[in-house]
């Protein structure tokens, strides 16, 4: 009898131990998804206002359509990627082609705003002045943002690795650490190109 | 009306304390029929060598069985609710996530989201509690909702994607309010007690499933007829009898609280809203529609408590519902209605009945019907917001700048947004702060801040407390480390100056006790034990400070120290000298105060008022100061309105 009530009361403890890890790896997983859809809205409105940007520039500067056409499509192959990771925050592949995108994006942004110093008219228009504005605060807004989400995954990882929950992450459907997200800056580290037409 | 609140939660309590001597008598009992049971086994044991039982008397008196037996009951009971409320205890998030609840983000775009954001902010600000993040459960078409988390600073409100879809402004914020009212009366907490005992015992059931199916495996495998394994069957029969009865009566009993708790919440709603048929016509739209409030959610039986209506189908629909029957419900909030209707009725037709009392209000402001009515004395309305706080609510929330309002809704201007609350007007201290911005604050902080400054320095005074609630939801999606910044800096703003402020002193307050808690798991959770008169030095510097704050000269401080001081009549207290009644001094004694018990919290917090309203007057920078006393002390007190007295 004594020892029925010992290894039932040692099943209950280690019961509720696995139990804790279990849910605890679900709450840092749930928070860097929360982490994500933070993000996720951040660059949507800057995805938003890169369109009108570029309507805006246009009219000014129609010799640099290689340029504009450039961003456009950065802006597409970001907007994509987003939704594909959007999809799945846990994937490392579409996060790893998130991240290249937008830097991508980052880097023909930086290429046209650099152009457009060369355009008083331009950089005087009173609508290039909010959009750019609105995009440097959404700049922001993402990083911190980002900042925040890869706080979250990293923590997520710590504990995934750490003893006694990497003995059960595997079972428990954590078997691999989620990335964090890194805007890949090469593209940005390119030299702006100014023409002086 | 008066009062309510704490009445409210301290007749929970006395819920408890009966539920618990309930389940006192009913673990006694198990306990009696475990011990049975361990003696009708130990006496089969007791054969000889062919099988026969001996005949020997049973011996009826077995001290040591009795206490093993009490020991192992009780293991296993504490175990499994301990377990249970651990789990729950996660707050709120958890159980919504469970739910297969999304977040809805701070700065969301959709306008049928932005639309419960925003009633469940202006129902935030009217009862003057922090704003709770809102789970959007997107799979689910019937009408329901749901609160849950422990206190006030970490519940949570879920709602389903057919309650945004299919009720108005008026039934929406009729539902919510229902939800507030079971946050302010600590219903939630009150079910994860029960739950938790409920499930220890469902563990002893469990137990004995196991003994039972594993004894099986062995016998068959073995195919041996000993006595050990005949007892282990008996033993793992008995058990599950025992367990699942348990649980059965310990059902019964949560499910007729928690009808109770219901009726309570649609009444409070009416009070809140001052509106009967916002709630009455969401009730009635359950009833006439073919999902009514039913979820999918394979989670949804472990929460069903937890809902504005009753979430699963089917089931002894008296004794175990968790929600009184729909008709009843709205019977008791119009009187007026003809129930026959709902058996036969579409949605079209009960909207229509229902729609009648508001039919020439348009959709989009619900607020356009009576004046509010002159509000009784703000000391009586603690946890009890009314339909002129909601007014003022959504007046106040509408008169608020866009940009600063965008910018509370989301983590990285929410911070912007608090950061340019404490930026000083002192042209020297000033530099300094935004010098700090620059070099500790995230990247672009300063000039965020900065922008919104040109917005913030033209609000009125009476809206920057409020404006801290809003941020509240957003600046919980900051990571641990973009917390611990933001909390230095915070600091360092504030003591920017070299003083501290009374506005400077309540944001801090207020903010840290509702965000601390959140990033701080391994702070323990204020356990409100303690008496007032182990508190009299406390109690002294809180009225101290009010009466010193307040009046112009030493006489007038004694003679509004002595107004506080009566009201605690058991109490004898002196009022203490200048310099040891300042605000840091008022800070430490409230971290002692928070831990007082809440039947006595209202007395405390009627003498601060007595106090304040010692001169006749009640200036806003005192209200801020009572808010701030009233949020620790758990007490959540709606905004003074305008021209109401205190007390």
């Amino acid at each position: 009898m004594t020892a029925l009530i010992v290894v039932v009361v040692v099943v209950v403890v280690v019961a509720m131990i696995v139990v804790g890890i279990y849910n605890r790896l679900v709450a840092l997983k749930n928070r860097y998804e929360n982490g994500f859809a933070q993000i996720e809205v951040q660059l949507k409105r800057r995805h938003d206002l890169i369109p009108s940007l570029v309507e805006t520039v246009k009219g000014y500067m129609a010799h640099e359509r290689e340029t504009l056409e450039a961003v456009i499509d950065a802006r597409n192959q970001a907007a994509s990627g987003l939704s594909d990771a959007a999809g799945d925050p846990s994937n490392p592949d579409a996060m790893k082609k998130l991240g290249a995108a937008e830097g991508v994006l980052g880097g023909a942004m930086g290429r046209l705003l650099a152009l457009s110093e060369a355009y008083p008219d331009l950089k005087a228009s009173q609508n290039m002045q909010q959009l750019t504005e609105e995009l440097t605060s959404t700049e922001n807004k993402v990083s911190f943002a980002r900042q925040a989400f890869n706080d979250a995954v990293t923590a997520y990882n710590t504990y995934r690795q750490s003893v006694p929950a990497v003995l059960f992450a595997a079972t428990f459907g954590h078997a691999t650490d989620a990335s964090l997200l890194e805007f890949d800056s090469q593209a940005i580290a390119e030299p702006p190109k100014i023409s002086f037409s | 009306m008066s009062t309510q609140f704490f009445e409210n939660q301290e007749a929970a309590r006395r819920e408890t304390s009966r539920l618990v001597f309930l389940f006192g008598c009913a673990v006694v009992g198990i306990v009696g029929l475990l011990y049975g049971l361990a003696l009708f086994l130990s006496n089969l044991q007791k054969t000889d060598a062919y099988g026969r039982v001996a005949a020997m008397p049973i011996e009826y008196w077995q001290p040591e069985l009795l206490f093993q037996v009490v020991l192992a009951t009780f293991a296993v009971v504490a175990g499994g609710s301990l377990y249970k409320t651990l789990q729950l205890r996660g707050g709120g998030a958890v159980v919504a996530e469970s739910l297969g609840g999304q977040l809805i983000a701070t700065d969301t775009n959709d306008p049928e989201a932005r639309k419960v954001l925003n009633v469940v902010e202006e129902m935030a600000i009217a009862s003057g509690t922090p704003t709770p993040p809102v789970y959007l459960l997107a799979n689910e078409d019937g009408i329901n909702a749901f609160a849950a988390g422990f206190t006030p600073s970490d519940a949570v409100i879920g709602i389903t994607r057919g309650t945004i879809q299919r009720l108005n402004r008026d039934e929406l914020q009729g539902v919510i309010a229902h939800e507030f009212s079971h946050i302010l009366s600590g219903d939630m907490r009150l079910n994860i007690r029960l739950m938790g005992t409920i499930h220890g015992i469902l563990l002893i059931g469990i137990i004995g499933y196991f003994l039972l199916r594993s004894s099986m495996f062995a016998g068959g495998r073995r195919g041996g007829r000993d006595n050990s394994g005949a007892a282990i069957v008996m033993a793992g029969f008995g058990l599950m009898i025992v367990g699942f009865m348990g649980t059965f009566f310990g059902n019964l009993i949560k499910a007729s609280v928690s009808r109770q708790r219901e009726f309570l919440a649609d009444a409070s709603a009416v009070q809140f809203t001052r509106n009967p048929d916002g709630i009455a016509g969401a009730l009635k739209k359950i009833a006439g529609l073919d999902e009514g409030s039913i979820l999918v959610s394979p989670s949804a039986p472990q929460a069903s408590h937890l809902f504005f209506s009753k979430g699963l189908s089917g089931g002894l629909q008296s004794m175990f519902a968790t929600h009184p029957p729909l008709a009843e419900r709205i019977r008791r909030l119009d009187p007026s209605f003809d129930v026959s209707v709902l058996t036969s009725a579409g949605t079209s037709q009960t909207e229509s009945a229902g729609a009648a009392g508001f039919a020439g209000t348009s959709g989009a402001g619900s607020h356009t019907g009576l004046p509010a009515a002159p509000s009784g004395p703000a000391i009586e309305q603690v946890g009890e917001p009314t339909a002129a706080h909601l007014e003022y609510a959504a007046q106040l929330l509408a008169s608020l700048p866009s940009a600063v309002v965008t910018a509370c809704h989301e983590p990285y201007g929410a911070r912007a947004v608090l950061y340019a609350l404490l930026i000083n007007r002192d042209a020297d201290a000033r530099r300094r702060q935004l010098d700090q911005l620059e070099n500790f604050g995230e990247a672009g902080i300063a000039d965020e801040t900065r922008r919104l400054l040109r917005d913030t320095e033209r609000l009125d005074s009476h809206v920057r407390l409020p404006l801290v609630d809003i941020a509240l939801p957003a600046l919980r999606n900051l990571s641990q480390p973009q917390y611990a910044a933001f909390e230095t800096n915070v600091q360092v703003l504030i003591e920017a100056d070299k003083r501290i402020d009374l506005f400077e002193w309540t944001l801090q307050r207020i903010l840290f006790t509702h965000l601390r808690p959140h990033f701080d798991r391994t702070a323990s959770r204020v356990r409100r034990n303690l008496r007032l008169s182990k508190l009299t030095a406390e109690c002294e510097v809180v009225l101290s400070v009010l009466a010193r704050f307040g009046a112009a000269g030493d006489a007038a401080a004694q003679k509004s120290f002595d107004q506080g001081a009566g009201a605690l009549p058991d109490l004898s207290l002196e009022l203490l000298p200048k310099n040891r009644s300042g605000l840091t001094a008022l800070d430490d004694a409230l971290s002692r105060l928070a831990r007082v018990e809440s039947r006595v919290a209202l007395q405390l917090l009627s003498a601060c008022a007595a106090a304040v309203a010692s001169d006749g007057f009640v200036s806003e920078a005192q209200g801020e100061m009572m808010r701030a006393i009233a949020d620790t002390l758990g007490a959540p007190m709606p905004p003074l309105l305008p021209g109401q007295r205190l007390f």
